[in-house]
């Protein structure tokens, strides 16, 4: 049963589903150029939760490259954040009127969880932001997701959107993972499936397929742009989701040659390699939460609190189950 | 990487954000880690050849007021990225050069304060302080702690630091020093070296000890071919007494024909010619009682043995002996009963020159006995009373595995190992198996000077015995080339590596000293008197 939902025997049967055509598949051209490539990546931990709030180390930021230098990383945002649904509001209130002139948003309904996440992409876009102040028109600003965002926050992408149609900086967010399916009896993974199908169609050559009026839901109604699948590299497997705004529609042939050029490194073949360095400059490590959480206790303890009521009101219990150390 | 503000306009949101501008900086020659025994620091993965790291070579870390310096054990490839990543990487297309480098593992060997002084370090440099090969101003402490011995330079890795000569302590060699390497690895060269610079210590009347040389492969008088022997430093002629078994070499300028009178040799002399029965023992112990003084010339008459007879010494026994000593007469003509070099010998040893003794072709046992005869010499000279000026002495052993191995029976050669300090006179064993050496006798060494030795087993001993942590150097002395050495020694805070000077180079490096030292001299018009 697991084989029947992951196996594609032959394309024939992806290609009638999908309403996906041989000759939708385009060989993409790497192309060197001189711009600057922008990756923009941001990371989430959990310091501690309770039910009535959370504490995350939240950081944001972007890489740039210039052709295979790594010029420098950008840290925007690297703060805890406490996800409390009636505080929360003048954390978010205060970054969406001065980057994007948003007049905030209704965050109540929202669990804690989805808070942190919020806040997380927040903190992306003003990273977005912050690298189109400085990207000069031609450059190339890389997202690590999805433009397929939660409503709440789709009136700072599209701002985003303007600015960088404005300053003519290709944007284009580049999803690791999709929930993309295809099938009609039995959901199959889209991405996936089209990556072996173009390896049959176009080996060993990079390329890239419109979803434009293919039967695959990609909610490109909700959000200005179009979908691709992408595959960067014509050595690797892997293709990967990529959202482009509708203004970059007739570019993507060369938007992605030029990162194609820059996709085919020996630490991560066939992943634009600024997001790597972005994704590994920006991410929040184990020790790095570890050490947040004991500087939080050691706040705590000076602010006059005993130990054993930190302790108790801190300790998961998964850490006990794990014998983890640390309190 | 370093953390910089970036530069830009005041604009939009610039109070909300904290930002934080990550470029590169310097990411290697870096200590990353690890404790006070151990250093780790990082180096480019990809280095020029000239400035490829090396086991053996220094480095020197400054960190506020003090240097610490560091000696490379060992070097590994290395990357901020987590696991086997070097195994799975397709291609060699790497972007980002700056996260690969190599992980060195040093030992620390001490740290230099900002006066200059040198001591053991028990504390660790900062993270990430920088880290630079040592040069010539972070080894300008040696100069003071080098002895007077010169036998080549400081060596850094495969570099030569010429401006930091090795030398070693006169003072340091009645405490007994070996040499220790596989054949060709420059042990003949090494004795020429340390022998010149003796002879030009005894010849300017700075020597602090008399060097005495038995040469069973001639090699040491004149050398051969284009190597060159003792007598070619003409300078320091002076430093140098030769004697030689061969009528040839002994017929030239300097070189005297050696004798040994019968009356300089004991029985115990002839008791390491030959394996001895109990009772052939027992005889050989009597002799002396039996004979006296003239044992030798009294044995030989034809009454010898029926007196030895009439001491209750076994007939056959008696005849054995006889027989046997009139071998070592007939095979070793220097011995007569005409006249004895050895009081010249013993007084050129106490004035702290080198005495050289020749005795090309002879045999093991032969050499043997007369090291043996001229040590006993030596030690019971040393043992009365000092004379004022006496200088210390150093006798050198060749293929010393022979009298100072775990199973030899040659107590002479253990008891000057043993006591001969407290008398001044000290051995210099020299080996190709410091593995079969006692390791008892071996730990009364306090210079060890150590060449390529491929066997694990002979560097497992030195490492046991020696006074100085030699254990960590163990890659470094299994890839020791020729002529490079790892000098262990008293006064000298840790293992020196040098570089052995190339005897026929060394002659001419005295040669351009005498000239330089000639100009000084004739521009204030005195030139000393060398006796």
């Amino acid at each position: 049963m697991i084989r029947d939902h992951i196996s594609l025997d032959g394309i024939d049967r992806y290609l009638a589903e999908t309403g996906v055509q041989s000759s939708d598949f385009v060989p993409v051209q790497p192309r060197e150029f001189s711009g600057e490539i922008f990756a923009v990546d941001g990371s989430n931990a959990s310091i501690c939760n309770w039910s009535t709030a959370n504490v995350n180390l939240i950081r944001a930021g972007y890489a740039v490259y210039q052709g295979r230098v790594w010029r420098r990383t950008v840290i925007t945002f690297d703060d805890v954040f406490l996800a409390d649904p009636k505080q929360c509001k003048n954390m978010f209130d205060p970054f969406l009127q001065e980057f994007f002139g948003l007049n905030g948003v209704d965050l109540n309904e929202s669990d804690l969880d989805r808070l942190s996440s919020y806040y997380r992409e927040l903190q992306e876009y003003v990273a977005i932001n912050d690298a189109l102040t400085v990207a000069q028109p031609g450059d190339i600003i890389l997202y690590d997701g999805s433009f397929d965002v939660f409503e709440l926050l789709r009136g700072a992408l599209a701002t985003i959107f303007v600015r960088a149609e404005q300053k003519s900086v290709a944007l284009l967010a580049v999803a690791k993972s999709s929930s993309l399916f295809w099938g009609e009896e039995i959901s199959m993974p889209f991405v996936q499936h089209t990556s072996m199908a173009g390896s049959l169609l176009l080996p060993g050559s990079a390329w890239y397929l419109s979803l434009k009026d293919k039967k695959v839901d990609a909610s490109q109604g909700r959000w200005n742009g179009q979908t691709y699948i992408v595959r960067f590299c014509g050595q690797s497997e892997h293709a990967f989701r990529v959202d482009a705004p509708s203004f970059l529609q007739g570019e993507m042939a060369s938007v992605l040659g030029k990162l194609a050029a820059y996709s085919c490194s020996s630490e991560c073949l066939g992943y634009p390699h600024a997001l790597f360095r972005a994704h590994r400059d920006i991410r929040i490590t184990e020790e790095e939460g570890a050490a947040v959480r004991q500087r939080l206790m050691g706040e705590l303890l000076e602010m006059g609190m005993p130990h054993s009521e930190i302790r108790t009101l801190m300790q998961d219990f998964h850490d006990i189950l794990e014998m983890r150390s640390g309190f | 990487m370093a953390t910089t503000q970036e530069e830009r306009q005041p604009g939009m949101g610039e109070s909300m954000l904290s930002r934080k501008v990550i470029v590169k900086g310097d990411t290697t020659y870096k200590i990353v880690s690890k404790s006070v025994t151990e250093y780790h620091f990082t180096v480019p993965y990809i280095l020029p050849d000239e400035e490829r790291v090396e086991v053996g070579q220094i480095f020197s870390i400054k960190d506020q007021g003090l240097t610490f310096l560091a000696r490379v054990l060992n070097i590994e490839h290395s990357s901020n990225y987590d696991g086997h990543w070097d195994t799975t990487m397709k291609g060699t297309q790497i972007f980002d050069q700056d996260q690969i480098f190599n992980r060195v593992i040093a030992e620390p060997l001490g740290c230099i304060s900002e006066t200059g002084g040198f001591k053991k370090t028990r504390t660790l440099p900062t993270k990430f302080a920088p880290v630079a090969r040592a040069e010539i101003n972070e080894f300008k402490f040696l100069r003071q702690v080098m002895g007077d011995i010169e036998i080549g330079y400081l060596r850094n890795g495969s570099r030569l630091v010429k401006d930091i000569p090795v030398a070693l302590h006169s003072e340091a060699m009645d405490h007994h020093m070996g040499v220790f390497a596989t054949t060709g690895m420059g042990k003949s060269n090494f004795m020429k070296v340390f022998a010149a610079s003796c002879m030009r210590l005894a010849a300017r009347g700075e020597s602090k000890f008399g060097l005495l040389i038995v040469d069973p492969h001639g090699e040491y008088l004149k050398g051969k071919g284009p190597v060159k022997g003792l007598v070619h430093l003409k300078k320091y002629a002076d430093g140098l007494v030769c004697y030689s078994t061969d009528k040839n070499n002994a017929s030239d300028p300097g070189v005297e024909e050696l004798m040994i009178g019968l009356k300089d040799i004991e029985p115990s002399d002839v008791a390491l010619l030959y394996d001895w029965s109990p009772a052939q023992k027992d005889a050989l112990e009597a002799i002396s009682r039996i004979f006296g003084r003239d044992w030798l010339s009294d044995l030989n008459r034809p009454e010898g043995i029926s007196k030895m007879v009439s001491e209750n010494i076994n007939e056959k026994t008696a005849g054995v002996l006889s027989k046997r000593i009139k071998n070592v007469l007939d095979k070793n003509r220097y011995i007569n009963d005409i006249r004895s070099s050895i009081p010249n010998i013993l007084a050129n040893i106490q004035d702290g020159k080198v005495v050289l003794v020749d005795i090309p072709r002879m045999s093991d046992r032969s050499e043997l006995f007369l090291l043996s005869v001229l040590s006993r010499c030596i030690l019971d000279a040393y043992k009365e009373e000092a004379r004022p000026a006496r200088k210390n002495c150093l006798i050198t052993i060749e293929e010393a595995q022979r009298v100072l191995g775990s199973e030899s029976n040659t107590v002479r050669f253990e008891t000057i190992a043993r006591e001969g300090r407290k008398f001044g006179v000290g051995l210099c064993a020299i080996t190709q198996q410091p593995k079969l050496l006692d390791k008892q006798l071996l730990s009364q060494f306090n210079t060890l000077v150590v060449m390529g030795l491929g066997d694990r087993n002979d560097r497992s001993q030195l490492e046991e015995s020696a006074k100085q942590d030699l254990s960590s150097m163990d890659v470094e002395i299994q890839t020791l080339e020729k002529g490079e050495a790892v000098i262990s020694t008293l006064n000298i805070p840790f293992p020196i590596p040098a570089k052995i000077h190339r005897y026929e180079r060394y002659l001419e490096k005295l040669q351009e000293e005498d000239r330089s030292e000639d100009k000084l001299i004739n521009k204030v018009g005195f030139r000393p008197v060398v006796d």
